[in-house]
């Protein structure tokens, strides 16, 4: 097998074992982007030499016997929001087009540390808002592959990097994961350092990450969050709260059908569902999460707005404007309003190991124009809740649907364990995907 | 809360929008500005309690 196909806990083994060396991977997922780059857009910089160093420095220390971390001699894409010292760092923006960190992200610190290879930066939508990046759905690449972490999916559904880092604050890991057929992980508010990553909305903004299994993802959170846990084994069927009301009302119907049928897969396989009805201020959650969001976003740009606002897209343009007209008593009230969101939720998930409920409205929709709705995915970043996404089956048009799993603060270890569950019951293939090309957007 | 009341506060926000930055970037982000517009009345409009703290960051829970 190909390296680049490997998930991150084989190319793991097989390192440790001496089958392949960190280069052998790194140049298979080089070749692997060069051959599929012109197709699917995902990344606006690669240094392949330093790449080459990088992976060469991380083969000398596994022939030495020295693994630094679960992650050693493993390439990852970084969303091009991340800080990286000498490497450009767009944002998605004109403005930052040639703009150079000195320093590392927090986040890319850590994974360096941990000797994983920074294999280059990812498209994102214009500073991870709505405007789109060019990349395209490697399922079918007249469709979107959802964003704002646009580049990062694409890369990890095509096979380009066996991980890469995300931003959400809406939808954007989450949503994208599931329309590109990986998972993908938003930790719990603060769980992870946002130093170092351009803000959007402070109190939204949330570090994530794809990768193409479960298993891998569990690393990944151990090495960024610090805080290695054992991924707890489910002896008995988790107690799972099944979503609906808000979620049914706004998923298209192919989308609902899937989740019913997984639901009843998982049902089969002895997994306990009760239907949790949402409080009566979940349907706050699109109003509150649009004014902080519109507020803080104005806050963040305000300055570089009063003197480049034409080189701002119309879309993040009017979204800024709109923010600096709200009152500050709205945005506090917003905030109240959160709190009250938030221990509405705490209650409710006092009796269940998780919720479930769609991970998107829709299948990843066509043309590239747009990156599809976080309508599903803002209630978590709005109350910072930890959620994550496993492939659960395919729509009509063959594109992929996610499942999202909802937890309690802090119990990512417990939602890995329960979506692994899932993941081995659902049977999707972990197999990177070779581009699909059906027609011009 | 009623329907005329968010159409004149929606009404208002677009119109200092036009006085803030013309009419002519009006036409670009009105759908913008409308849409938050809209959210800031119905924030705006649901009844809390005096003593609902804010979210400013909400750390939820202990490490």
């Amino acid at each position: 097998m190909d390296p680049y196909m490997l998930t991150v806990s084989e190319a793991i083994r097989q390192i440790r074992e001496g089958t392949i060396t960190p280069v052998k991977l790194a140049e298979s997922l080089l070749n692997r982007i060069e051959k599929l780059e012109p197709t699917i857009e995902a990344w606006v910089t690669i240094h392949s030499e330093r790449v080459m160093d990088e992976a060469e420095k991380a083969t000398k220390e596994a022939e030495e016997g020295v693994y630094r971390s679960s992650l050693h001699g493993i390439p990852v894409g970084i969303k091009d929001i991340y800080y990286t010292a000498g490497m450009r760092t767009t944002m998605g923006s004109p403005i930052y087009s040639s703009f150079i960190p000195d320093y590392d992200a927090e986040t890319v610190k850590r994974l360096k540390n941990a000797g994983a290879v920074v294999l280059g930066k990812t498209e994102t939508t214009e500073f991870a808002v709505h405007d789109p990046a060019p990349t395209r759905n490697p399922w079918n690449t007249a469709h979107t592959p959802g964003g704002s972490s646009s580049g990062s999916a694409a890369a990890v559904s095509s096979g380009m990097c066996p991980i890469a880092l995300g931003s959400q604050t809406g939808g954007s890991v989450v949503r994208p994961a599931s329309y590109c057929g990986v998972v993908g992980v938003k930790p719990t508010y603060d769980l992870l350092p946002r130093d170092g990553v351009f803000p959007l909305s402070w109190s939204l903004d949330h570090v994530g990450f794809f990768t193409r299994s479960v298993e891998d993802a569990a690393l990944v959170l151990d090495v960024l969050s610090g805080i290695e846990k054992p991924v707890p084994v489910m002896n008995v069927p988790p107690r799972i709260g099944l979503l609906s009301g808000y979620f049914k009302e706004n998923a298209v119907p192919e989308v609902w059908t899937g989740f019913e049928q997984t639901v009843g897969t998982l049902w089969g396989e002895g997994a306990n569902f009760t239907d949790v009805s949402l409080p009566d201020s979940f349907k706050l959650v699109p109003d509150v999460h649009r004014v902080i969001m519109a507020v803080e976003a104005a806050s963040v740009h305000e300055d570089s707005f009063r003197t480049q606002r034409d080189d701002y897209r119309d879309y993040l343009k009017g979204f800024i404007s709109s923010g600096l007209l709200v009152p500050a008593s709205a945005y506090l009230r917003a905030q109240r309003i959160r709190r009250i969101i938030l221990n509405d939720l705490l209650r409710l998930l006092k009796d269940y190991d998780c919720f479930i409920c769609p991970a998107s409205t829709d299948p990843a929709p066509k043309g590239l124009e747009w990156t599809g709705s976080p309508a599903f995915n803002a209630p978590w970043s709005l109350t910072g809740l930890p959620s994550m996404t496993v492939p659960m089956g395919f729509s009509d048009e063959k594109l992929p649907l996610g499942l999202q799993l909802i937890g309690r603060p802090y119990s990512e270890h417990m939602l890995f364990s329960i979506a692994s569950w899932c993941e081995s019951r659902l049977g999707f293939p972990r197999r990177p995907i070779d581009p699909i090309t059906k027609c011009e957007p | 809360m009623s329907e005329s009341d968010e159409k004149e506060y929606v009404s208002m926000a677009v119109e200092s929008a036009r006085q803030m930055w013309g009419n002519e970037e009006l036409k670009k982000i009105r759908e913008q500005v409308e849409r938050t517009a809209k959210a800031v009345y119905t924030v705006s409009n649901y009844p809390l309690e005096a003593e609902t703290e804010p979210v400013i960051l909400p750390r939820l829970k202990e490490k």
